[in-house]
Formats: C-alpha cells, sequence, structure tokens
C-alpha cells in the first residue's frame, strides 16, 4: 500500500516536470491595476505577442531540443513591494526558468535584488532609471536607453543641422528621473563643446517658470531642452510664447508623444522635439522575427485592434522576450547563469534599434528617437537620421513669424 | 542681473500676483468670517477651469467672457454646499472643518477625474501668448488682462464689504456673531452667502487660470497652499491684506526662481513659518484666531 502510494506520488509530482521541461516559463509581476495599470497592460500584451510568435514560429531550439514558450505574471497592483514578493513566489513556488521586469523604475528596484539573490535573470523594458544597475548586480538587463540619454538625440540633431549652435539652456524638475536626463543633457552637450548658459532645476508643481524663462532669455540660448512632466513641458512652452524667447529648437523629455501637447497648445506646439524610445514610424532593420516596427505594428494591431497607436511599452517588452530568444539559443541550455552570460554578451539588430548592453547590463547602444510636430499637424520621427520618417524642421521661426 | 531682466522679473511678479490675489480672496473671506480654513478652496478653482475650458471648446466662448457664468455657478454651488454640508460644522472644532472639507475636495477631485478624464487641459486662444513690449520689457496680453480683471475683482469685493448694508452685515458677522444677531443680521443666510462668494471668486480665479497654465483635476491642492500662505502673509479681515499677502508671495517666488529656482517653495514657505513666529496677525492684518 505504502509502495504504491509512494509511485503513485512520484507519478504525480514527476508528470508535471516532464510535461513543463517542453515549455520555458517566463515568470514577470506586473502593474494590472493601480495607477500604472494601463501601462502594465501595454507590457503583459507585449510579452505575451512575442511569446505567441515565438510558438507561432516553432519556439525556441536549446540543444537538439525544441520548447514552447509561456508567460507566467501576477499582478503587482503597482505597489513596488508587493512585486518583491511576487517575484520570489514565482522562483520558489511556479519554478519559471527566467524573469521578465515588471512596469515602472521602483518595482524594478525591486525586483532586480530579488533576481540577484536567486542568481536568476532578469530582462527589464520598463524602468529606465540607472540608479538601480549601479549597484553592481549581475543578473539584471534593461532594453530601454537610459535616462541620461534622453535629450542625447535632440542634442544630436541640431548639431547635425547646425555644428556652430553653442549655447544650450536645460530645465529639468526636481524629481529623481528627471534630474537625470538633466544631468544627461548637460553632460552630453558639454562633450560635444557646447556651453550649458542655464542648468536649473524648478521644485515639482511649479505653476509658474516666468522667471526661469526670463533668465534664459538673458543668456541668449539656442537650444532650450527640458526635463519634467507632461504639465511643465506645456507650461515652459506657453510661457516661451509669452515672454517671446524664441531659441533656434526647443525639445523635451516628456510631453510631445503625447497626443494631449498638441490639443493643449495647438500651433505653438509646432517645431518642438521630443525623446521617445521608439516608435512604429522608424525605419530600423533587424534580425527579429517582424524586422521592421511597421511590420511588428501591423502584425499587433491585428491582434490588438483596439490598440490605435502602439505604444513603445508594447515595443520594448515584445523585444525582451525576443533578446532571451537569442540569449537562450545562444547559451545552448536553460540553465539561468549561462543564459545571464549570453544576454551580457548579446548584441541583436531588431525592429526596436540595437540591443547590447554595457557592464552594467544597461542598453546604452540604442539612441533614443526624436519625434517632432510640424505645421501640417502631424507628429513625424526626425531622428535617427538615417532610420527617420521625415527630415527635421529647422531653426524653430521666431513665434511673431509664422 | 541686467536692468532689462530685472524689470521683466517685476512686471512677471506683477502680473502674477494679481492673479495670486483673486485666488485667495475667497479663501481669505470664508477664513475671516466663518471662521473655516477651507481646504476645497482648490477644488472650487479647477471647477471654474474646467468651466472656462468647457465654454470655450464647445461653444467657442471667449474666456473672458466666460468669468461671470463660472462665477454665477459656482456662487450656486457654493450656497448649495454652505447649506447643506458646512453648516453642519458651523462654530465646530477645527478639526472638524478640516476633516469636512478636505473630505470635500477629494470628493470634488474624484468626480473631475471620474468625468473629466486626468488629462492635462489648456484654454489657448487665438491671442494667446502674444503681447506688446515696452523698452525692454514683454508684456502678455492673457496675463496683463487677467491682472486687470483680477484687481477689478478683489477691489470690487472690498467696496461691496465696506459699503454695501449687506457686505456690513457679513463683517460683523464676522466681527461677533451674537451681536450681529442681536441687531436682526440673519446669521445663516450671511454664511451661506460668503461661502457662496468665496465660491465665486474661486470659480473666476479658475477660468483666468485656464488662460495662463495647463491644468488637470489635480490642480486644486497647491493653490489652496498658496492662498493659506497669501492669507498668513497679508493677515485676515481686508482685501487691501490680501492684495499685500499676493504681492509679498508673488515677488519672493519669482525673484527667488529666476536665480534659485529649485528653492523657490522652500524660500516661500519658510517665509510663512518665520512669519507665524514673528509676526502671526500676518503682515497687515489682524490675529488669524
Amino acid at each position: 500500500m505504502r509502495r504504491t502510494l509512494f509511485s503513485l506520488t512520484a507519478l504525480l509530482f514527476g508528470a508535471f516536470p516532464v510535461l513543463a521541461a517542453d515549455t520555458i516559463t517566463f515568470g514577470a509581476a506586473i502593474s494590472i491595476t493601480g495607477k500604472t495599470a494601463k501601462e502594465g497592460e501595454y507590457t503583459r500584451d507585449g510579452y505575451q505577442f512575442a511569446i505567441d510568435k515565438i510558438n507561432e514560429m516553432g519556439g525556441i531550439k536549446v540543444g537538439g531540443k525544441v520548447y514552447k514558450v509561456a508567460l507566467k505574471y501576477y499582478d503587482d497592483e503597482t505597489k513596488p513591494e508587493r512585486s518583491a514578493q511576487l517575484f520570489e513566489k514565482l522562483i520558489n513556488e511556479d519554478k519559471v526558468n527566467l524573469l521578465l521586469g515588471p512596469y515602472g523604475s521602483s518595482p524594478t528596484g525591486t525586483a532586480a535584488p530579488i533576481a540577484e539573490r536567486y542568481r536568476m535573470p532578469m530582462v527589464e523594458a520598463n524602468g529606465a532609471a540607472e540608479g538601480v544597475f549601479n549597484k553592481g548586480y549581475k543578473f539584471s538587463f534593461m532594453i530601454l536607453s537610459p535616462a541620461k540619454l534622453y535629450l542625447r538625440g535632440i542634442i544630436d540633431l541640431i548639431r547635425a543641422k547646425d555644428p556652430a549652435l553653442k549655447n544650450v539652456a536645460i530645465l529639468g524638475e526636481n524629481e529623481s528621473f528627471s534630474k537625470e536626463v538633466a544631468a544627461g543633457a548637460a553632460e552630453y552637450a558639454k562633450e560635444k563643446g557646447m556651453q550649458v548658459v542655464y542648468d536649473e532645476l524648478y521644485p515639482t508643481g511649479a505653476q509658474d517658470v516666468s522667471a526661469l524663462l526670463t533668465a534664459i532669455k538673458g543668456k541668449n540660448a539656442d537650444v532650450i531642452l527640458g526635463s519634467g512632466h507632461l504639465q511643465d513641458s506645456l507650461l515652459i512652452v506657453k510661457t516661451a510664447k509669452d515672454l517671446n524667447v524664441a531659441p533656434k529648437a526647443m525639445g523635451f523629455s516628456v510631453g510631445p508623444s503625447s497626443p494631449e501637447f498638441r490639443e493643449n497648445l495647438k500651433k505653438n506646439a509646432d517645431y518642438i522635439f521630443g525623446a521617445t524610445q521608439w516608435t512604429d514610424a522608424l525605419r530600423y532593420k533587424g534580425t527579429d522575427p517582424w524586422s521592421t516596427p511597421q511590420a511588428f505594428a501591423t502584425a499587433f494591431r491585428a491582434t490588438h485592434p483596439q490598440y490605435k497607436v502602439i505604444p513603445y511599452q508594447v515595443a520594448e517588452s515584445a523585444v525582451a522576450v525576443i533578446t532571451y530568444k537569442s540569449a537562450i539559443e545562444a547559451a545552448g541550455t536553460l540553465d539561468p547563469g549561462k543564459v545571464r552570460d549570453a544576454l551580457a554578451a548579446i548584441d541583436l539588430t531588431t525592429f526596436y534599434g540595437r540591443v547590447k548592453f554595457d557592464a552594467r547590463g544597461v542598453n546604452v547602444f540604442k539612441p533614443m528617437a526624436v519625434e517632432q510636430l510640424q505645421p501640417d499637424g502631424n507628429k513625424y520621427t526626425v531622428w535617427p537620421e538615417d532610420v527617420a520618417e521625415k527630415p527635421a524642421l529647422f531653426p524653430m521661426p521666431a513665434w511673431d513669424k509664422r | 542681473m541686467s536692468s532689462a531682466e530685472l524689470s521683466q522679473i517685476a512686471v512677471n511678479a506683477l502680473l502674477l500676483s494679481g492673479l495670486l490675489a483673486l485666488v485667495a480672496v475667497g479663501f481669505s473671506l470664508v477664513w475671516g468670517i466663518m471662521n473655516i480654513v477651507n481646504l476645497s478652496h482648490g477644488a472650487f478653482i479647477v471647477m471654474g477651469a474646467y468651466l472656462t475650458y468647457w465654454m470655450h471648446e464647445l461653444l467657442h466662448v471667449d474666456p473672458f467672457l466666460s468669468i461671470p457664468v463660472s462665477m454665477a455657478v459656482l456662487f450656486a454651488l457654493g450656497y448649495a454646499v454652505q447649506r447643506t454640508v458646512i453648516n453642519q460644522i458651523m462654530r465646530a472644532p477645527l478639526l472638524a472643518t478640516f476633516l469636512l472639507t478636505f473630505g470635500l475636495e477629494i470628493l470634488i477631485v474624484n468626480l473631475l477625474n471620474f468625468f473629466f478624464k486626468a488629462d492635462t487641459r489648456s484654454v489657448t486662444t487665438s491671442y494667446s501668448g502674444t503681447g506688446f513690449t515696452l523698452g525692454a520689457v514683454r508684456i502678455p496680453y492673457v496675463r496683463l488682462f487677467a491682472l486687470l480683471v483680477s484687481l477689478t475683482l478683489v477691489l470690487l469685493l472690498g467696496a461691496f464689504l465696506n459699503r454695501s448694508r449687506l457686505g456690513r452685515a457679513i463683517r460683523a458677522t464676522g466681527m461677533d456673531i451674537d451681536a450681529a444677531r442681536l441687531t436682526g443680521v440673519q446669521v445663516g443666510a450671511i454664511y451661506a452667502l460668503t461661502f457662496a462668494i468665496g465660491s465665486a471668486f474661486a470659480g473666476a480665479a479658475g477660468s483666468l487660470l485656464a488662460m495662463v497654465i495647463p491644468f488637470d483635476p489635480n490642480l486644486g491642492g497647491g493653490y489652496t497652499e498658496r492662498a493659506f500662505v497669501i492669507c498668513v502673509l497679508g493677515g485676515l479681515g481686508n482685501v487691501v491684506n490680501v492684495l499685500i499677502g499676493a504681492t509679498i508671495y508673488a515677488v519672493v517666488d519669482v525673484f527667488v526662481a529666476s536665480r534659485l529656482p529649485q528653492l523657490s517653495q522652500a524660500v516661500t514657505f519658510a517665509l510663512l513659518v518665520v512669519l507665524l513666529i514673528v509676526r502671526p496677525q500676518g503682515i497687515a492684518g489682524r490675529s488669524l484666531s
């Protein structure tokens, strides 16, 4: 009797791993409810879309064997402490093979130490703050261009248009991500021989930036760069027009990519540059299953008709899965340590741009794209030049000469 | 600082002070007369902003012309809110008034979020951002008109409170409720009227702010804080005090922001703390209690 029970138990418990062994399961805690529910949904849809695509194409080849892929995720309710617990659960109880990141910089910050402790790789696609990557972790990888690169594309673009441009003014919100963005922009502008004539932070929720723009006006800035929230970017443009501050170019890390930017500013939004991780207008050609942003967008829209525009969160999340596929195939094993080493060595060209990690695990090799709102009422992807949709309009005409 | 920059900054501060005076005047009235620190004041301002926004968006009403409408709507709403809600806590302990008005603020903000979503809006007209240049100083029309409208409204309110019979009844109620009652003032009606006027002025401030800054349902809290600081700086009891408080606030905010923008809010609030210690009655006013 005891023996029967034992063999029955062995059979039961043994049977599942045999089934599961044919599947690679990615685990993630994602904000399906709470403050970033929408973005969490984009993240999940991106992961799942890439997983479905891989399965449709047969699966992932490891050694001589082909595996199907699956996603196991929990809702972290937009609570960073909850995501840490859920990642432990995914590793200990669900025995997932590899980890995908949560949505947002804070939960990424709490998930990374868990990945480290269990020595299990985590490829994250939705937390751009670099702080967590400066702690010497070995198992976390960031698909995104990090905060300090956000305004570089705009600086490169205007330098390409007019190499003689010298004076840059930078206004940043006094908040961790925006500060990283502003500091990165100032550092890069100086490196390129430009003069940073104004570099100040304003408090979160500032309602009057007239003093800052008056100061900038006195400095003859050729370029004004802002890093803050959408409302700050809107207020800076409004105030610049109020005070007739007319630089040759204006650009923001956050704001212009949102449709609200045009709705609020109407014609005054023209000529303004905005940084973005990715748009479906870029002309990248990759070795991934979709190869181009356009093909990715078309395929995604076909299965998700509720999406009018494809948010970049979907693209970067899909690319995280694709990156794993390449790394697993290169490693030839599912051993987390070996997959980690393959990730560290990866160099991919995808519809999303280049994926390659520096020693910290950050994808500093993908440039930020730049969008511009143009006078025909549309928004075009204008940088990087070789993959852009349309040339940028430069310089920005004076406010009264439009 | 060049003289051109200095004069521009001075003008910026002046333009801002008028707007802030209008933001604070209703708050000051309700606090001074009814002894209620109305934490939902900012939410009433945001409602005024939405009224102007929708009238401009749907009916193409010029935002300046929508000011009387938002004042009227907010007046009626304020009257109703006082009669039904605020009246429950007249002469209640301060904590009860905080809790109730704070709750009211949360309720209004959530309703606005529900109906209008958290999208950022602004009222952009054909003349938005246009202006004229006086020497080295640039003066935007919208901000200039906003200043004129604000000053006119604030001074009209002052005249109403000082000259009219009803205004004097309001002030009498604020000074000594029992004496006012003895002279035949209907205190209940006066309270409702006071709160309604405070709300109407919040509505006007919202209408003007909608033209000047991008807003969403959560904008109000910051303006309740500003109104509070202005009332403490200037002191209660008189619209002139509000003008003084608003001017000090704007000058400090704008001048600090021109050199150390990081500290602009910190310095204004530090000023508040210092003033509460050395001159709790405000720079010009009577005691706050």
